[in-house]
C-alpha cells in the first residue's frame, strides 16, 4: 500500500531515508522505465528498449535491468562502482504531487535507520533532498517530452517489436516478448525532411543511443550466465 | 482491342456503397494516379438503412487494408467487439436451453476433427471442450488486452457496431485517404446503350456521370440491376418465413453496466429476438413472421423481454423479404448489399457478403469489357453459391429444434420447407460429421465446416461414431482437448473485461504494433 503525502519541513522534519540501492526496497526489476534526457548515460551500460504500459497500452522507455521478473543484474555494479543508476530508481519513496514533492510514508525506505536525512539542524533541505528535488525537476518534464519522442517514431512507423531469445548456461531459455526497437531499415527509408527534423530535434542522436544500446542485451546475458558459475567468493556491500 | 476498365461508379451510399468504395479504391490505389477512378454518387435525400449491426471477423482485415485505424473505427461507429453469439431457447426452449457457436475455430482444428472424439466420451458441451471463447463470452471478457495491437486478437473477434455511423465513418476514410471521388445527386435516369451495358447515369445536381463499371448499391430499390436491367428477385420465404422486424435501441442502466461481446439470440413463439451490445446503447429486436402472429402481439413479445423498464421506447417496424436478385452481375452492372438481397440478420451475413463480394469485384476487376463476362460468370457462380449456403446455414438453426409450442416452429421442420441440399447433408451427419473434404472447400466459404459443427452439436444433434474410427487420432485429439482446457484457463484469468477494455479504448486507444 501506499500512503503519499505532501513533504514539509514541519511535519516530516525528522524524516530518515534509505537512499542506497537494494534488492529489498525497489530496485528488484528487470525493466524500469527511463525518460530520454537520461539516455546518453543510460546507453553506456544498458539496454534501453521501448514497451507498453500493461494499464494502457501507451508506449514508454526502459531499460532492461534482467530476464526474470525481480532480477536486476545491477545491483552490484549500482552500489559498488556508481554506475548511473535510472532516476525512476534513485526517486526512492519520492513522488511529484502537482508542484510539490511527495513521499510515500509506507515505503520501506523511509525509516529511522536510514542514512539521509531530509532536513538539516534549520530545517533546511538537506543535500540529498535538494538531489531528489533536482531530479524531479528532470523526470517530470523528461515523461511528457520522452512521450513526444515516442509518438514521433510512431507517427514515422519507426519502431518494430523485437523478441529476445537467450540460452544460458544452466541449459534453459528466455524468450521476452512485449518489447520493441527503432527498426533500421524504416529509419534508412525516410525521406530528408524527416531526418532532417529528426536531427534537430535531437531525436536522431537518441535513436542511435538506443539503436547500440542492444548490444547491451548480450552483455546482460553474459552477466546472468556468471551466475551459474561455481560460486567465487564475492565482494561484500551488496544491498 | 477493348478499352482498359478505367472507372467504377458505385450508386448509393450506406454500408454497401461505402465499404465497396473502399474495399476497390484501396486495392487498386496504385492506379489512381494513371487515370483509374471510383465514383460514388449518393443522394442527399434517400436515408441509410442501417442493416446488421454485427459482423465477420472478416471486417478486421477488410479495415486494415482499407488502411483503417482500429482505434479511430471503435471511437467513431461506437463499436465493439464481438466473439460470437449466444443461441437461447432453440433447442428445447427450456430456461437453461443455449449454446455457443464462437468464432474461434476448434482447437486443431486443420489437424483434427475433434467432434466425433467429443460425441465419443465428451462430457462438457462441445463448444467448451474445444474453445475457450464461450466462457469467455460467459464471463464478460474482452478477446485482447490493451496492449495487444490494433486488429490483432486473442481470441478472434467480430464487431457490433452503428451501422449509420459506420457508413459516414468510411465516408470520410474513402474521400479524405483513399481518393474516392463523391458526388451528392440524385439519380434520375439510367443510359445504357444498344447492347444493355450502362452508359452512365444522369443526376439531378450533378448532371450525367458516365463510368466503365456500375456497382448498384441502391438497397432494396435495386435501381440499376433491378428496375433497369430487369434482374428479377427469388424469393426464400419458402424456407425461412420471417417477413418483418421490430427494431428498437435500449439504453443501458449506467454507463459502466455490463457490455456483453457476444451478440444474444432468445427464441419466441413466431421468430427470434437479437439483443447487441454496442459501447453506449443495445441493439435489439424481434424478427418474427407476420404469418404465424397476429398484429399487437410482436410488440407485446419484444417488450417483455425488454422488461418494464423500457416501456416508454416504442420500436420502429422494417417489413423484411427473404431473397436475393436471379442475376448478381449483369452486362457491366453488379449489384452488393440490400440491392442483391436480403436475409435475417440471425447469423451477421449482410456485411461479410458485402465484403466478400466487394473483395471478389476488387481482386478479379475485369481489365476491360471484353473479359468482363468472364469475370461476371465468375462472380455469379460463387455468389449464387454462397447465398444457398447461407440460407442453409439460417435454416439448419431452424430445423435442429424440438420445439413444437407453436405453428411457427412446427411449420419449420416440415421436410418442405427445407432445401434438398441441407436435407442431404444432414441424412451424411448422421453418420460422419462435417470436418474438411467435407463439401465446404471453397476460398473464403461463407460458413466452413466449424460453424456447422458447433450449431449441429450445440443444438443437440448426434453423429453416431465408430469407437474404432477414433483410435488414430485419439492421441492428438486428446492433446488439442487439453490445450483447449490450458488455454480458457491462462484466458480466463488473463484477460479484462468487456466493458473496462472498451473503456481504455476510448480513453487511451490501441497501438498500430
Amino acid at each position: 500500500m501506499t500512503n503519499i503525502v505532501i513533504l514539509n519541513n514541519e511535519a516530516h522534519r525528522k524524516l530518515r531515508v534509505h537512499a542506497q540501492p537494494s534488492l529489498d526496497l525497489g530496485d528488484n526489476q528487470r525493466f524500469v522505465a527511463v525518460v530520454i534526457s537520461e539516455f546518453p548515460a543510460l546507453a553506456l551500460h544498458y539496454p534501453i528498449l521501448f514497451s507498453k504500459d500493461a494499464d494502457t497500452g501507451q508506449f514508454y522507455c526502459g531499460v532492461m535491468l534482467g530476464f526474470d521478473v525481480g532480477e536486476n543484474l545491477f545491483i552490484e555494479a549500482q552500489c559498488d562502482e556508481n554506475l548511473y543508476r535510472p532516476l525512476n530508481l534513485q526517486r526512492g519513496p519520492f513522488y511529484t504531487s502537482g508542484d510539490d514533492l511527495g513521499i510515500d510514508l509506507d515505503n520501506p525506505r523511509v525509516t529511522a535507520a536510514g542514512e539521509q536525512a531530509l532536513f538539516g539542524e534549520a530545517n533546511e533541505p538537506s543535500l540529498y533532498l535538494q538531489s531528489v528535488m533536482g531530479l524531479m525537476r528532470e523526470l517530470k518534464p523528461g515523461l511528457e517530452r520522452t512521450k513526444v519522442f515516442i509518438n514521433t517514431l510512431m507517427e514515422l512507423k519507426l519502431i518494430e517489436p523485437l523478441t529476445i531469445k537467450s540460452h544460458f548456461d544452466d541449459g534453459s531459455q528466455r524468450e521476452l516478448t512485449g518489447l520493441y526497437t527503432v527498426n533500421r531499415e524504416a529509419l534508412a527509408g525516410l525521406n530528408d525532411a524527416a531526418v532532417l527534423d529528426l536531427f534537430r530535434r535531437g531525436y536522431l542522436q537518441l535513436i542511435y543511443l538506443q539503436r547500440a544500446s542492444l548490444n547491451h542485451v548480450a552483455t546482460l546475458a553474459q552477466k546472468k550466465n556468471r551466475r551459474f558459475l561455481p560460486q567465487l567468493p564475492r565482494r561484500s556491500g551488496v544491498g | 482491342m477493348s478499352q482498359r476498365l478505367q472507372s467504377v461508379v458505385i450508386v448509393g451510399g450506406g454500408t454497401a456503397g461505402w465499404l465497396t468504395a473502399g474495399i476497390i479504391a484501396a486495392r487498386h490505389q496504385g492506379r489512381m494516379t494513371s487515370g483509374f477512378s471510383v465514383t460514388l454518387v449518393e443522394s442527399p435525400t434517400v436515408p441509410i438503412i442501417g442493416v446488421g449491426e454485427g459482423t465477420w471477423p472478416t471486417l478486421r482485415s477488410s479495415l486494415q487494408k482499407m488502411g483503417v485505424s482500429e482505434t479511430e473505427f471503435f471511437r467513431h461507429c461506437n463499436a465493439a467487439f464481438k466473439q460470437g453469439a449466444k443461441f437461447a431457447k432453440w433447442t428445447t426452449g427450456a430456461d437453461d436451453d443455449a449454446y455457443y457457436p464462437p468464432l474461434m475455430l476448434p482447437q486443431g482444428f486443420t489437424q483434427v476433427n475433434l467432434a466425433p472424439h467429443w460425441l465419443c466420451k465428451g462430457d462438457g458441451t462441445f463448444c467448451d471442450t474445444v474453445s475457450p471463447q464461450g466462457q469467455l463470452c460467459e464471463d464478460g471478457l474482452a478477446p485482447k488486452m490493451i496492449t495487444t495491437p490494433e486488429y490483432k486478437a486473442m481470441a478472434n473477434y467480430a464487431y457490433h457496431l452503428d451501422a449509420g455511423k459506420f457508413a459516414g465513418f468510411l465516408q470520410q476514410h474513402c474521400t479524405k485517404k483513399l481518393g474516392v471521388r463523391h458526388v451528392l445527386a440524385d439519380v434520375t435516369s439510367v443510359n445504357q446503350d444498344e447492347q444493355g451495358d450502362i452508359k452512365s447515369v444522369h443526376t439531378q445536381q450533378a448532371g450525367e456521370i458516365a463510368g466503365d463499371l456500375f456497382v448498384d448499391c441502391t438497397g432494396f430499390a435495386s435501381l440499376l440491376l433491378g428496375k433497369t436491367l430487369g434482374v428479377g428477385f427469388k424469393d426464400c420465404q419458402d424456407v425461412l418465413f420471417c417477413d418483418a422486424a421490430l427494431a428498437l435501441q435500449v439504453p443501458y442502466a449506467s454507463p459502466d453496466a455490463p457490455l456483453a461481446s457476444h451478440t444474444m439470440s432468445t427464441v419466441q413463439t413466431a421468430g427470434w429476438i437479437w439483443d447487441i451490445g454496442l459501447p453506449t446503447r443495445r441493439g435489439t429486436g424481434y424478427v418474427y413472421s407476420t404469418r404465424h402472429a397476429s398484429d399487437d402481439q410482436p410488440c407485446a413479445t419484444l417488450m417483455s423481454y425488454l422488461g418494464p423498464e423500457h416501456r416508454h421506447l416504442t420500436p420502429r417496424k422494417i417489413k423484411i423479404r427473404a431473397g436475393h436478385r436471379t442475376t448478381f452481375w449483369k452486362y457491366n452492372c453488379v449489384a452488393v448489399g440490400l440491392a442483391a438481397g436480403f436475409l435475417e440478420p440471425l447469423e451477421s451475413s449482410a456485411i461479410v457478403l458485402i465484403e466478400l463480394s466487394a473483395k471478389l469485384i476488387a481482386e478479379q476487376l475485369p481489365a476491360n469489357r471484353e473479359v468482363m463476362d468472364i469475370i461476371a460468370a465468375r462472380f455469379n457462380d460463387v455468389t449464387h453459391y454462397r447465398w444457398g449456403r447461407i440460407i442453409d446455414f439460417l435454416k439448419l438453426h431452424y430445423v435442429l429444434t424440438q420445439r413444437r409450442d407453436s405453428a411457427f416452429w412446427r411449420d419449420n421442420v416440415d421436410p418442405a420447407t427445407v432445401p434438398e441440399r441441407l436435407k442431404n447433408l444432414l441424412k451424411l451427419w448422421k453418420y460422419q460429421s462435417p470436418w474438411f473434404f467435407d463439401e465446404f472447400d471453397r476460398l473464403e466459404e461463407v460458413f466452413p465446416a466449424a460453424s456447422y459443427q458447433y450449431v449441429l452439436y450445440g443444438m443437440g444433434f448426434r453423429t453416431e461414431v465408430e469407437q474404432g474410427d477414433n483410435a488414430g487420432t485419439a492421441a492428438a485429439a486428446a492433446r488439442y482437448m487439453n490445450d483447449a482446457a490450458v488455454l480458457t484457463k491462462q484466458m480466463r484469468s488473463q484477460l479484462p473485461k468487456n466493458r473496462d477494455l472498451m473503456n481504455k479504448i476510448f480513453e487511451y486507444g490501441l497501438q498500430p504494433i
